[in-house]
């Protein structure tokens, strides 16, 4: 199934955070890849919501790009969405949702977001509405896809006692014994 | 959740019995399904339902847990020691979720027809007076509802395929389904807890099962084949069940003393 085309994840932490651009899941459809993205993204820590784009329906341009003058299509007016990323420090994050814009074109839309957001970033991704599919936010939706991650325990790799540690932390541990 | 005297039902012998053998039954089914589940792991026709069904598998496995716990607050058991100790005779799982995990269709057509049972009967099991098991089928439900949308998500588009999808699809409810009528046979010793309000009344989770899964799956082409009667059911297993025991059981019965994983 690697001929699956890829979705582009975007994930909501809590009410009145941005949606962010957190990675990429292969699905069928948009629906299937929302599932997916679930299960990838969303499975721990907690999230409210998701959205999914088919990365070949997203325009993207990093400032190098910009700076050499390459630009996005002049036609297909909507309503676009407008995704940034603004450091290289947080490297699980890969652009926030800065805003929704009406526009004549991507690259209408792309000037309007360098005048209104800054002209700093590092990556614009322009997202056309029409190509947004979102998780249904109704409170049973919130309920069974993410509520259930707020009650599990996240462990570090670290703490299963597994890797990193050594054995005779292990011996210690049984010699212990107090697991009963 | 504290419980005063006055509010905790008084529990019989008999209802107490019917009350362990339906926990036990519960996570027997959950946990070998999970095993099978878990077995795709690292072989999933795509890294995305891999990590999918290792979340499904880790899940029942937590239900497995809640239900041993329950069954462990009646009669003092160990949830370890009946998990890794027991031989096949004494599990209590409907042989449909023993059954090898034959490929995707099979796996998610298995998948969808459990998760649909287990979303009514945990349904009808929240309004249960015994308080820890309507408080536990609340917890449960809430994941089960997401393993029943993807899956049925699935089967779907597996039924609507191409020729190849909608014929392995059609053959594994061929198989899986009177192993799936497994699921709605009342247990021996629980009509009065049934009665007494304790556990629900499989023949009402079954009638509504049985609208939903066939309202969907003939909804999408597939056909529900006519019966015959199989030799097994939660006391008399099919041989899958032995080697797969071997296997989810080795590692803790060649360690019987380990204490620290």
């Amino acid at each position: 199934m690697s001929e699956l085309p890829r979705w582009e994840v975007f994930k909501q932490d809590g009410p009145g955070k941005v949606h962010q651009a957190v990675g990429s899941v292969h699905a069928g459809d948009g629906q299937h890849a929302l599932f997916t993205a679930r299960s990838v993204f969303a499975r721990r820590p907690a999230a409210v919501s998701l959205w999914v784009a088919r990365a070949d329906q997203i325009y993207a341009l990093t400032k190098q790009e910009l700076d050499a003058g390459k630009g996005l299509p002049q036609g297909g007016s909507g309503s676009f969405h407008i995704f940034g990323k603004k450091t290289n420090r947080r490297s699980m994050v890969l652009g926030d949702h800065l805003g929704t814009l009406d526009a004549g074109s991507p690259q209408d839309a792309l000037d309007a977001a360098r005048l209104q957001f800054g002209d700093e970033l590092l990556v614009w991704w322009i997202v056309p509405d029409s190509a947004l599919v979102r998780s249904v936010d109704s409170a049973e939706t919130v309920e069974s896809w993410f509520a259930p991650a707020k009650d599990k325990t996240y462990k570090q790799q670290s703490s299963y006692g597994v890797v990193g540690q050594h054995a005779s932390a292990h011996k210690k541990a049984a010699r212990g014994g107090d697991h009963d | 959740m504290t419980e005063t005297a006055l509010t905790r039902p008084i529990l019989t012998e008999a209802v107490k019995l019917a009350l362990i053998a339906r926990f036990t039954a519960l996570a027997d089914d959950e946990m070998i399904l999970s095993h099978r589940v878990a077995e795709w792991t690292g072989h999933a026709p795509l890294l995305e339902e891999d990590i999918a069904l290792a979340n499904i598998a880790q899940d029942e496995l937590g239900h497995a847990t809640l239900w041993l716990g329950l069954r462990a607050a009646l009669d003092g058991s160990n949830a370890d020691a009946l998990a890794y100790h027991r031989d096949a005779a004494e599990f209590r799982n409907v042989p449909l979720t023993e059954l090898p995990k034959g490929d995707w269709a099979v796996t998610m057509v298995r998948q969808y027809l459990f998760d649909a049972w287990e979303v009514l009967w945990l349904d009808a099991a929240r309004q249960s007076s015994y308080v820890p098991l309507a408080e536990a089928a609340t917890q449960a439900l809430r994941e089960e509802k997401f393993h029943l949308q993807h899956t049925a998500l699935w089967v779907e588009r597996l039924a609507l395929g191409t020729p190849e999808s909608t014929r392995r699809t059609q053959d594994a409810l061929t198989q899986l389904w009177p192993y799936a009528l497994g699921l709605g046979e009342p247990l021996p010793t629980e009509a009065d807890a049934v009665a007494a309000g304790l556990l629900p009344d499989v023949a009402d989770v079954q009638t509504r099962w049985q609208r939903l899964v066939r309202g969907h799956l003939e909804g999408v082409g597939l056909s529900f084949p006519t019966l015959s009667p199989l030799p097994y059911n939660r006391q008399q297993h099919t041989e899958h069940l032995v080697p797969l025991l071997a296997d989810f059981q080795r590692v803790a019965r060649e360690f019987p003393e380990s204490r620290v994983w």
